[in-house]
Protein backbone atom coordinates (compact mmCIF):
# COMPACT_ATOMS: atom_id res chain seq x y z
CA UNK A 1 0.00 0.00 0.00
CA UNK A 2 1.07 3.18 -0.42
CA UNK A 3 2.42 5.22 2.84
CA UNK A 4 0.66 8.47 3.76
CA UNK A 5 3.67 10.65 2.58
CA UNK A 6 3.02 9.68 -1.31
CA UNK A 7 -0.54 10.09 -0.40
CA UNK A 8 -0.34 13.36 0.74
CA UNK A 9 2.15 14.01 -2.31
CA UNK A 10 -0.64 12.15 -4.61
CA UNK A 11 -3.47 14.73 -3.04
CA UNK A 12 -0.89 17.61 -3.85
CA UNK A 13 -0.35 17.20 -6.97
CA UNK A 14 -3.72 15.93 -8.07
CA UNK A 15 -5.36 19.40 -6.62
CA UNK A 16 -2.40 21.63 -8.09
CA UNK A 17 -3.75 19.72 -11.31
CA UNK A 18 -7.19 20.66 -10.96
CA UNK A 19 -6.54 24.34 -10.02
CA UNK A 20 -4.83 24.72 -12.66
CA UNK A 21 -6.94 23.89 -15.42
CA UNK A 22 -9.65 25.70 -13.19
CA UNK A 23 -7.72 29.04 -12.45
CA UNK A 24 -9.16 31.83 -14.71
CA UNK A 25 -6.46 34.17 -13.98
CA UNK A 26 -3.25 33.07 -16.13
CA UNK A 27 -0.62 34.33 -13.87
CA UNK A 28 -2.72 31.96 -10.65
CA UNK A 29 -2.78 28.86 -13.29
CA UNK A 30 1.08 29.21 -14.15
CA UNK A 31 2.05 29.24 -10.18
CA UNK A 32 -0.26 26.52 -9.67
CA UNK A 33 1.39 24.50 -12.75
CA UNK A 34 4.70 25.34 -10.87
CA UNK A 35 3.33 23.97 -7.74
CA UNK A 36 2.29 20.61 -9.29
CA UNK A 37 5.73 20.08 -10.78
CA UNK A 38 7.21 20.39 -7.60
CA UNK A 39 5.22 18.28 -5.85
CA UNK A 40 5.53 15.75 -8.60
CA UNK A 41 8.72 16.08 -8.72
CA UNK A 42 8.82 15.13 -4.52
CA UNK A 43 6.81 12.14 -5.76
CA UNK A 44 9.60 11.22 -8.17
CA UNK A 45 12.00 11.07 -5.15
CA UNK A 46 10.02 9.22 -2.78
CA UNK A 47 9.67 6.36 -5.74
CA UNK A 48 13.29 6.36 -5.49
CA UNK A 49 14.03 8.29 -8.34
CA UNK A 50 16.49 10.93 -7.68
CA UNK A 51 17.35 11.87 -11.85
CA UNK A 52 14.01 12.08 -12.70
CA UNK A 53 13.03 14.45 -9.84
CA UNK A 54 16.57 16.61 -10.41
CA UNK A 55 15.08 16.94 -13.88
CA UNK A 56 11.58 17.62 -12.53
CA UNK A 57 12.78 20.02 -10.14
CA UNK A 58 14.67 22.38 -12.78
CA UNK A 59 13.11 21.67 -16.04
CA UNK A 60 9.09 21.47 -14.95
CA UNK A 61 9.15 23.82 -11.89
CA UNK A 62 12.12 26.19 -12.69
CA UNK A 63 12.64 26.65 -16.37
CA UNK A 64 8.96 26.28 -17.83
CA UNK A 65 7.30 28.28 -15.29
CA UNK A 66 10.01 31.53 -15.46
CA UNK A 67 9.37 30.51 -19.68
CA UNK A 68 5.15 31.15 -19.31
CA UNK A 69 5.89 34.02 -17.02
CA UNK A 70 8.57 35.29 -19.69
CA UNK A 71 5.71 34.63 -22.10
CA UNK A 72 2.57 36.13 -20.50
CA UNK A 73 4.73 39.55 -19.89
CA UNK A 74 4.57 40.16 -23.65
CA UNK A 75 1.19 39.41 -23.83
CA UNK A 76 -1.85 41.28 -22.81
CA UNK A 77 -3.33 39.62 -19.91
CA UNK A 78 -7.01 40.47 -18.85
CA UNK A 79 -7.83 41.54 -15.40
CA UNK A 80 -10.79 39.23 -14.68
CA UNK A 81 -13.76 39.36 -11.96
CA UNK A 82 -14.50 35.64 -12.10
CA UNK A 83 -11.73 33.36 -10.27
CA UNK A 84 -12.42 30.01 -11.92
CA UNK A 85 -13.16 30.07 -15.55
CA UNK A 86 -16.30 28.15 -16.53
CA UNK A 87 -16.23 24.40 -17.40
CA UNK A 88 -16.50 22.91 -21.39
CA UNK A 89 -18.11 19.94 -20.36
CA UNK A 90 -17.84 18.17 -23.70
CA UNK A 91 -13.93 18.63 -23.01
CA UNK A 92 -14.00 17.82 -19.66
CA UNK A 93 -16.12 14.64 -20.65
CA UNK A 94 -13.76 13.66 -23.15
CA UNK A 95 -10.69 14.40 -20.55
CA UNK A 96 -12.21 11.78 -18.22
CA UNK A 97 -12.95 9.24 -20.49
CA UNK A 98 -8.99 9.47 -21.03
CA UNK A 99 -7.82 9.42 -17.86
CA UNK A 100 -10.30 6.50 -17.04
CA UNK A 101 -8.81 4.34 -19.85
CA UNK A 102 -5.20 5.31 -18.82
CA UNK A 103 -6.54 4.25 -15.55
CA UNK A 104 -7.74 0.89 -16.38
CA UNK A 105 -4.24 -0.38 -17.65
CA UNK A 106 -2.98 0.35 -13.74
CA UNK A 107 -3.57 -3.35 -12.56
CA UNK A 108 -1.92 -4.82 -15.38
CA UNK A 109 1.05 -2.96 -14.67
CA UNK A 110 3.62 -5.43 -11.91
CA UNK A 111 3.57 -4.48 -8.33
CA UNK A 112 6.84 -1.99 -7.09
CA UNK A 113 9.65 -4.40 -6.27
CA UNK A 114 8.25 -7.60 -7.95
CA UNK A 115 11.38 -9.01 -8.94
CA UNK A 116 9.55 -11.21 -12.26
CA UNK A 117 8.66 -7.62 -13.32
CA UNK A 118 9.83 -7.40 -17.26
CA UNK A 119 12.34 -4.54 -16.87
CA UNK A 120 14.15 -6.28 -14.13
CA UNK A 121 13.87 -9.87 -15.01
CA UNK A 122 15.18 -8.73 -18.81
CA UNK A 123 18.76 -10.28 -19.52
CA UNK A 124 20.12 -6.59 -21.01
CA UNK A 125 19.10 -5.15 -17.73
CA UNK A 126 20.93 -7.88 -15.60
CA UNK A 127 24.19 -7.70 -17.34
CA UNK A 128 23.51 -3.59 -17.16
CA UNK A 129 23.53 -4.51 -13.43
CA UNK A 130 25.97 -7.00 -13.25
CA UNK A 131 28.86 -5.84 -15.13
CA UNK A 132 28.23 -2.22 -15.06
CA UNK A 133 30.98 -1.10 -12.63
CA UNK A 134 33.10 -3.78 -13.77
CA UNK A 135 33.42 -2.08 -17.12
CA UNK A 136 32.85 1.23 -16.69
CA UNK A 137 34.04 1.80 -12.99
CA UNK A 138 31.15 4.50 -12.07
CA UNK A 139 29.14 3.55 -9.26
CA UNK A 140 25.86 4.71 -10.47
CA UNK A 141 24.82 2.61 -12.73
CA UNK A 142 22.17 4.84 -14.68
CA UNK A 143 24.94 7.18 -15.94
CA UNK A 144 27.11 3.88 -16.63
CA UNK A 145 24.20 3.32 -19.06
CA UNK A 146 23.32 6.51 -20.64
CA UNK A 147 27.21 7.22 -20.89
CA UNK A 148 28.49 4.16 -21.36
CA UNK A 149 26.39 1.26 -22.36
CA UNK A 150 24.29 3.55 -24.39
CA UNK A 151 26.28 6.88 -25.18
CA UNK A 152 25.42 6.67 -28.80
CA UNK A 153 22.10 7.45 -27.79
CA UNK A 154 22.62 10.05 -25.51
CA UNK A 155 25.11 11.48 -28.27
CA UNK A 156 22.26 11.82 -30.46
CA UNK A 157 19.86 13.19 -26.98
CA UNK A 158 22.66 16.03 -26.56
CA UNK A 159 22.33 17.26 -30.42
CA UNK A 160 18.73 17.09 -30.48
CA UNK A 161 19.10 20.00 -27.33
CA UNK A 162 22.02 22.02 -29.41
CA UNK A 163 19.88 21.45 -32.45
CA UNK A 164 16.52 22.74 -30.93
CA UNK A 165 18.90 25.96 -30.08
CA UNK A 166 19.77 26.59 -33.28
CA UNK A 167 16.06 26.01 -35.02
CA UNK A 168 14.60 28.41 -32.62
CA UNK A 169 17.27 31.01 -33.99
CA UNK A 170 16.29 30.34 -37.27
CA UNK A 171 12.80 30.24 -36.88
CA UNK A 172 13.01 33.90 -35.16
CA UNK A 173 15.30 34.32 -37.63
CA UNK A 174 17.91 36.28 -35.05
CA UNK A 175 21.78 35.28 -35.23
CA UNK A 176 22.42 36.27 -31.46
CA UNK A 177 21.08 34.84 -28.43
CA UNK A 178 21.76 37.93 -26.48
CA UNK B 1 2.81 46.62 -33.29
CA UNK B 2 4.19 47.19 -36.10
CA UNK B 3 6.31 50.02 -34.74
CA UNK B 4 8.95 48.53 -32.77
CA UNK B 5 9.53 51.25 -29.84
CA UNK B 6 12.04 50.21 -26.98
CA UNK B 7 10.48 53.44 -25.22
CA UNK B 8 7.38 52.01 -24.58
CA UNK B 9 8.30 48.22 -24.59
CA UNK B 10 10.22 49.19 -21.22
CA UNK B 11 7.55 50.63 -19.90
CA UNK B 12 5.30 47.68 -20.27
CA UNK B 13 7.57 45.39 -18.73
CA UNK B 14 6.58 44.84 -14.93
CA UNK B 15 10.23 44.53 -13.42
CA UNK B 16 10.62 45.89 -10.12
CA UNK B 17 13.23 45.93 -8.07
CA UNK B 18 13.13 43.83 -5.09
CA UNK B 19 15.74 43.52 -2.60
CA UNK B 20 14.48 40.58 -0.36
CA UNK B 21 14.95 38.62 -3.85
CA UNK B 22 18.16 40.06 -5.11
CA UNK B 23 19.83 39.45 -1.75
CA UNK B 24 18.72 35.73 -1.56
CA UNK B 25 19.37 35.23 -5.34
CA UNK B 26 22.91 36.68 -4.96
CA UNK B 27 23.96 34.85 -1.80
CA UNK B 28 21.88 31.53 -3.17
CA UNK B 29 23.53 31.59 -6.69
CA UNK B 30 27.54 30.94 -5.83
CA UNK B 31 25.78 28.03 -4.10
CA UNK B 32 23.51 26.46 -6.98
CA UNK B 33 26.31 27.26 -9.46
CA UNK B 34 28.23 24.84 -7.70
CA UNK B 35 25.76 22.25 -6.90
CA UNK B 36 24.80 21.87 -11.36
CA UNK B 37 28.48 21.45 -11.51
CA UNK B 38 28.54 18.55 -8.73
CA UNK B 39 25.23 16.85 -10.21
CA UNK B 40 27.12 16.93 -13.80
CA UNK B 41 30.83 16.07 -11.91
CA UNK B 42 29.41 13.33 -9.55
CA UNK B 43 26.84 11.99 -12.07
CA UNK B 44 29.23 9.22 -12.25
CA UNK B 45 29.06 8.31 -8.39
CA UNK B 46 25.80 9.49 -7.10
CA UNK B 47 22.34 10.51 -9.08
CA UNK B 48 22.43 13.23 -11.19
CA UNK B 49 24.32 13.77 -14.47
CA UNK B 50 25.35 15.95 -17.33
CA UNK B 51 21.13 16.93 -18.36
CA UNK B 52 20.17 17.49 -14.72
CA UNK B 53 22.87 19.76 -13.99
CA UNK B 54 22.86 21.42 -16.94
CA UNK B 55 19.72 22.08 -16.09
CA UNK B 56 20.05 23.65 -12.34
CA UNK B 57 22.78 25.87 -14.07
CA UNK B 58 20.53 27.19 -16.48
CA UNK B 59 17.78 27.51 -13.98
CA UNK B 60 20.41 29.65 -11.73
CA UNK B 61 20.78 32.08 -14.69
CA UNK B 62 16.98 32.54 -15.37
CA UNK B 63 17.12 33.34 -11.47
CA UNK B 64 19.60 35.85 -11.72
CA UNK B 65 17.54 37.42 -14.03
CA UNK B 66 14.36 36.55 -12.59
CA UNK B 67 16.32 39.07 -9.85
CA UNK B 68 17.88 41.69 -11.45
CA UNK B 69 16.10 42.27 -14.68
CA UNK B 70 17.03 40.66 -17.96
CA UNK B 71 18.87 43.22 -19.31
CA UNK B 72 21.66 43.65 -17.09
CA UNK B 73 21.77 39.48 -17.13
CA UNK B 74 21.71 39.52 -20.78
CA UNK B 75 24.67 41.97 -20.35
CA UNK B 76 26.73 39.68 -18.67
CA UNK B 77 26.15 36.79 -20.83
CA UNK B 78 27.84 37.07 -23.91
CA UNK B 79 26.02 35.45 -26.82
CA UNK B 80 29.91 34.15 -28.04
CA UNK B 81 30.00 32.34 -24.40
CA UNK B 82 26.58 30.92 -24.80
CA UNK B 83 27.70 30.06 -28.01
CA UNK B 84 30.47 28.45 -27.46
CA UNK B 85 29.44 26.25 -24.64
CA UNK B 86 26.64 25.00 -26.91
CA UNK B 87 29.46 23.87 -30.00
CA UNK B 88 31.80 23.01 -27.14
CA UNK B 89 29.72 20.32 -25.30
CA UNK B 90 28.59 18.56 -28.94
CA UNK B 91 32.67 18.51 -29.82
CA UNK B 92 33.89 17.17 -26.92
CA UNK B 93 31.09 14.80 -26.83
CA UNK B 94 31.75 13.94 -29.99
CA UNK B 95 35.99 13.96 -30.02
CA UNK B 96 35.82 12.27 -26.58
CA UNK B 97 33.48 9.25 -28.45
CA UNK B 98 35.90 9.22 -31.55
CA UNK B 99 38.92 9.24 -29.81
CA UNK B 100 38.70 5.31 -29.80
CA UNK B 101 38.34 5.18 -33.39
CA UNK B 102 41.88 6.10 -33.56
CA UNK B 103 43.34 4.13 -31.13
CA UNK B 104 42.13 0.51 -32.45
CA UNK B 105 38.89 0.39 -30.75
CA UNK B 106 35.01 1.04 -31.70
CA UNK B 107 33.13 4.63 -30.76
CA UNK B 108 32.87 5.51 -27.09
CA UNK B 109 34.41 2.35 -26.30
CA UNK B 110 36.37 4.58 -23.12
CA UNK B 111 38.79 2.13 -22.35
CA UNK B 112 40.66 1.97 -25.50
CA UNK B 113 42.18 5.28 -23.96
CA UNK B 114 44.18 2.70 -21.80
CA UNK B 115 44.78 5.10 -18.97
CA UNK B 116 43.62 3.75 -15.50
CA UNK B 117 40.25 4.07 -14.83
CA UNK B 118 39.91 5.70 -18.64
CA UNK B 119 35.98 4.83 -18.45
CA UNK B 120 35.13 7.03 -15.68
CA UNK B 121 37.08 10.03 -17.26
CA UNK B 122 35.53 9.72 -19.96
CA UNK B 123 31.92 9.69 -18.81
CA UNK B 124 32.93 12.82 -16.90
CA UNK B 125 33.65 14.31 -19.91
CA UNK B 126 30.93 13.49 -21.77
CA UNK B 127 28.77 14.29 -18.99
CA UNK B 128 30.26 17.91 -19.00
CA UNK B 129 29.96 18.24 -22.27
CA UNK B 130 25.92 17.31 -22.00
CA UNK B 131 25.68 19.94 -19.66
CA UNK B 132 27.40 22.80 -20.84
CA UNK B 133 24.97 22.07 -24.18
CA UNK B 134 22.16 21.78 -21.88
CA UNK B 135 22.83 25.19 -19.92
CA UNK B 136 23.68 27.11 -22.70
CA UNK B 137 20.78 26.24 -24.84
CA UNK B 138 18.26 26.97 -22.47
CA UNK B 139 19.66 29.86 -20.81
CA UNK B 140 20.17 30.92 -24.56
CA UNK B 141 16.35 30.55 -25.59
CA UNK B 142 15.26 32.21 -22.15
CA UNK B 143 17.74 35.39 -23.47
CA UNK B 144 15.90 34.97 -27.20
CA UNK B 145 12.75 35.24 -25.84
CA UNK B 146 12.86 37.56 -23.55
CA UNK B 147 14.42 39.92 -26.10
CA UNK B 148 11.47 39.91 -28.21
CA UNK B 149 11.44 38.82 -32.00
CA UNK B 150 8.95 40.71 -34.77
CA UNK B 151 8.05 40.37 -38.62
CA UNK B 152 7.36 42.52 -40.96
CA UNK B 153 4.60 42.23 -43.83
CA UNK B 154 6.34 40.23 -46.48
CA UNK B 155 9.47 39.60 -44.91
CA UNK B 156 11.46 36.73 -46.70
Amino acid sequence: MITLLEAALLGFVLVSAVATILLRDVLAAIVAFGAYSLGLAMLWLTLQAPDVALTEAAIGAGVTTILFILTLTKTVRPSEDSVFTPINWPAAGVAVLFAGALLWTVPAMPAIGDPSAPAWADDVTQFYLESGYAETGVENVVTAVLAAFRGFDTFGEAVVVFAAGVAVLVIIREEQFT
Amino acid sequence: MSNHNPETERVERPYTESSVIMTTVRIVAPFVFTYGLFVMFHGASSSGGGFQGGAIVAAMVLMLAFAFGIEPTQRWFKNTAIVLLATGGVLAFLFIGVGPLLLDGTFLEYSAYGFKKAPKYGIEGVELGIGAIVASVISGLFFAIARGFEYTEGQQ
